[in-house]
């Protein structure tokens, strides 16, 4: 209860000032109400008194009072002395009267306000909690946290997670110039050591700024940084406890979070790069080997030229698929690091499916395509090359799939601005099983010929999703598969020659 | 033509090397070989040979600047080689007097075919009427014939179509051809050049899409091809 004679000095000088007034009023309507009277209007005064000033005040008010009506009004005047028995007992009771109105009410007043405090500290850890539940954003909590420290505490503050104190040990942080060097490696040392510091503290009590470290039940997740004025009282310290366990605790869900969330990643990636290499170590010794075979043979023995030509043949064939292998390679390189970036140009359709068609001469050559485009397809903008390897990844799956001698369609066109492509085939269609996972990276159809990694058909998607467009597939009514492509694409204006020549 | 034409390669990868040196040799020509930028540039000036091969991507200085120093005095062609995706690099070095391009891996045969293509041009003066199969192209009397038919063009259309035929199997960037044919302002306009090379094979090409003259170098430019 150390609080109730903590009034600042100046509430002192005020009530004896107050006091002093109120006597000079009493000593000039002395002449017209008795002094008994009298008595009343300073146990009034000092009843005020005890509404506005703590307890000290109002004992140094009750007492004065009593002294200076006794000095100035009981008579004799100017005494401290006092003949009457009568006054003496209202002298004695005034002072009891004065004394006990005084405490009681500034007792009574201190109780409110600790219950009102309460209130208002449940208030604020109540608020906190819930716009620590609400805000996600790191950066938004910090600044919440540091206006809510200045509202319910009236000190500035700096809030340091993990990775700020890791980038202010790296000295890589620059937003940081506001706080000298000294005070950063006390908070760093104090964050290391999962100690308070600083001012107030017996570690670096010299220091201007005191250092709170956050620590969740499993782990720390940063420091908060104080720089008050004055030492906490118990209460405030009890008080500020639990704000910061709160902020402690939230932050700490964070962080394990993302914990979780890059152990989830990492664990995805491993399982790529697992599945990547068995397939793939598998997919580059078999053309490897056809060629190291195929010129030992060449080498070793003279052989008829028609022998050394199905050689060189499967030296051909094996070398063009590790080509696409790395191709491939490549492209899911491209996807998986996540930021692949188009280069979108204007192109016309009809050159992109020639290319593509020219590449796959010699895997189409056993089929009879089909290409209907429209004569009058505008240009549209698209990443030439991607949407190229597309095509070539979707009909080269064809041939993998399809029996020789039978048609491919492939049907382009172009409904209001986007832009659609479909490739039918005369095959076997997709099983039930394996129609939701034609995309799925590394999946392989039952039937595919060998070759090939299960990356092909990822990578389409991936492309076509990177130009916001979809595909799909699913099996003709009547027979065979349909890959169908839907690409929201720009179309050029400056289609019609005769503007321009 | 000369009984064995010089052919300098300048590509630090010594597989690459020995593989051209094979097939060139095998096709009449002396092959010369370096393997950095530095000793590509001396052999150059000592042996002054009627092609240069050269790799973009070479360890001691970057292929574009190679490009740009042979040129300022060597004037036989150049081709380039290059890996995959880089159009730009491609298209830089074309526009800095490269006269043609090959990714890698590339066929032997394409080389061939480009080198004698890149050395057509510096053998012999152009003829006023160009025949490939059934096309024939009139450049005195701005005529074009399919089939022994006249086919209507407009000016700008001709000027498209006689740029490309007179450089036959040699790329030509975009932006070159559209200065060419359009001037200055249209250099950055590819789109426009789309346009009328649409246009153009709609007249000329028997199925436009699948264009027998007028080849798309995706990202780069066309290619007039002759057989």
């Amino acid at each position: 209860m150390k609080r109730q004679f903590s009034s600042p000095w100046y509430e002192y000088l005020i009530v004896v000032l107050i006091v002093v007034v109120s006597t000079m009023i009493c000593y000039f309507i002395s002449d017209l109400v008795g002094y008994r009277v009298l008595s009343f209007v300073l146990l009034f005064v000092v009843s005020i008194l005890a509404f506005i000033y703590g307890t000290g005040p109002v004992l140094l008010a009750s007492s004065l009072s009593a002294l200076i009506w006794n000095f100035f009004f009981i008579p004799p005047h100017y005494t401290l002395h006092i003949s009457n028995t009568e006054d003496l007992l209202m002298f004695v009771m005034f002072f009891i009267v004065a004394l006990l109105n005084g405490v009681l009410t500034s007792q009574v007043r201190h109780r409110e306000s600790i219950i009102k405090q309460r209130e208002e500290r449940t208030q604020a850890l109540y608020q906190l909690t819930k716009s620590l539940l609400e805000e996600s954003d790191v950066d938004e909590l910090k600044k919440m946290i540091v206006s809510g420290i200045r509202k319910y505490f009236h000190i500035d503050s700096f809030v340091f997670l993990l990775e700020d104190i890791n980038a202010v040990a790296l000295k890589k942080d620059d937003n940081i110039a506001f706080i000298p060097p000294n005070e950063i490696d006390a908070m760093i040392d104090c964050f290391n050591k999962s100690e308070s510091g600083g001012r107030f503290f017996s570690l670096y009590k010299n220091n201007r700024y005191s250092y709170y470290p956050m620590t969740g039940s499993h782990m720390k997740t940063g420091m908060i940084v104080l720089q008050h004025q004055n030492k906490f009282t118990d209460d405030e310290m009890q008080f500020w406890e639990a704000y910061l366990s709160q902020i402690s605790g939230r932050f700490e869900r964070e962080m394990l979070n993302s914990i979780a969330q890059k152990a989830f990643i990492l664990d995805e990636s491993d399982k790529l790069y697992k599945t990547l290499f068995n397939s793939i170590s598998h997919e580059f010794r078999i053309p490897v080997t056809t060629i190291l075979g195929a010129t030992d043979t060449l080498m070793s023995e003279e052989y008829s030229v028609e022998i050394q030509q199905q050689l060189l043949a499967e030296i051909n064939i094996a070398s063009i698929r590790l080509n696409q292998l790395i191709e491939n390679l490549l492209n899911i390189s491209r996807l998986e690091s996540g930021h692949l970036t188009l280069r979108t140009n204007w192109y016309d359709f009809h050159d992109l499916i020639d290319k593509v068609t020219n590449t796959l001469k010699q895997e189409l050559q056993h089929y009879n395509l089909i290409v209907n485009i429209p004569d009058d397809l505008p240009m549209i903008k698209i990443d030439f090359g991607l949407i190229e390897q597309a095509m070539h990844n979707l009909l080269l799956n064809i041939t993998q799939y399809v029996p020789q001698n039978t048609d491919i369609l492939i049907d382009v066109q172009l409904s209001e601005d986007v832009l659609k492509i479909k490739l039918i085939d005369q095959g076997p269609g997709f099983s039930p099983d394996n129609i939701a996972h034609v995309f799925d990276k590394f999946y392989r159809g039952k039937s595919a010929k060998t070759g090939g990694t299960g990356l092909g058909l990822s990578i389409v998607k991936g492309f076509i999703e990177a130009h916001k467009g979809q595909v799909i597939a699913y099996n003709h009514p009547s027979r065979g598969a349909v890959f169908e492509i839907e690409i929201p694409v720009e179309i050029s204006n400056i289609n019609y020659i005769e503007k321009l020549s | 033509m000369n009984q064995l034409e010089k052919i300098l390669i300048i590509d630090d990868e010594i597989q690459i090397r020995r593989l051209l040196e094979i097939t060139l040799s095998a096709s009449g020509y002396k092959i010369f070989e370096a393997s950095t930028a530095k000793d590509g540039c001396v052999l150059a000036a000592s042996l002054s040979p009627s092609v240069i091969i050269l790799d973009l991507g070479l360890p001691d200085a970057d292929g574009l600047d190679v490009l740009v120093k042979l040129r300022e005095w060597y004037t036989h062609p150049i081709i380039i080689l290059s890996v995959r995706n880089s159009e730009e690099d491609i298209v830089r070095a074309l526009d800095n007097g490269a006269n043609d391009y090959l990714t890698k891996p590339f066929r032997t045969g394409e080389l061939l075919a480009r080198i004698r293509a890149a050395n057509r041009k510096t053998e012999g003066e152009q003829e006023a009427i160009l025949v490939f199969g059934n096309l024939k192209i009139d450049l005195a009397r701005h005529l074009v014939l399919v089939k022994d038919e006249i086919v209507k063009l407009t000016s700008t259309e001709f000027s498209l179509l006689a740029l490309l035929a007179k450089n036959e199997d040699r790329v030509l960037t975009h932006s070159f051809i559209l200065k060419e044919v359009w001037g200055h302002h249209y250099a950055d306009q590819p789109q426009y050049l789309r346009v009328f090379v649409a246009q153009l094979r709609r007249k000329i090409e028997e199925n436009p899409s699948k264009p027998k003259y007028l080849i798309t170098e995706s990202g780069i430019g066309y290619r007039f091809r002759g057989e």
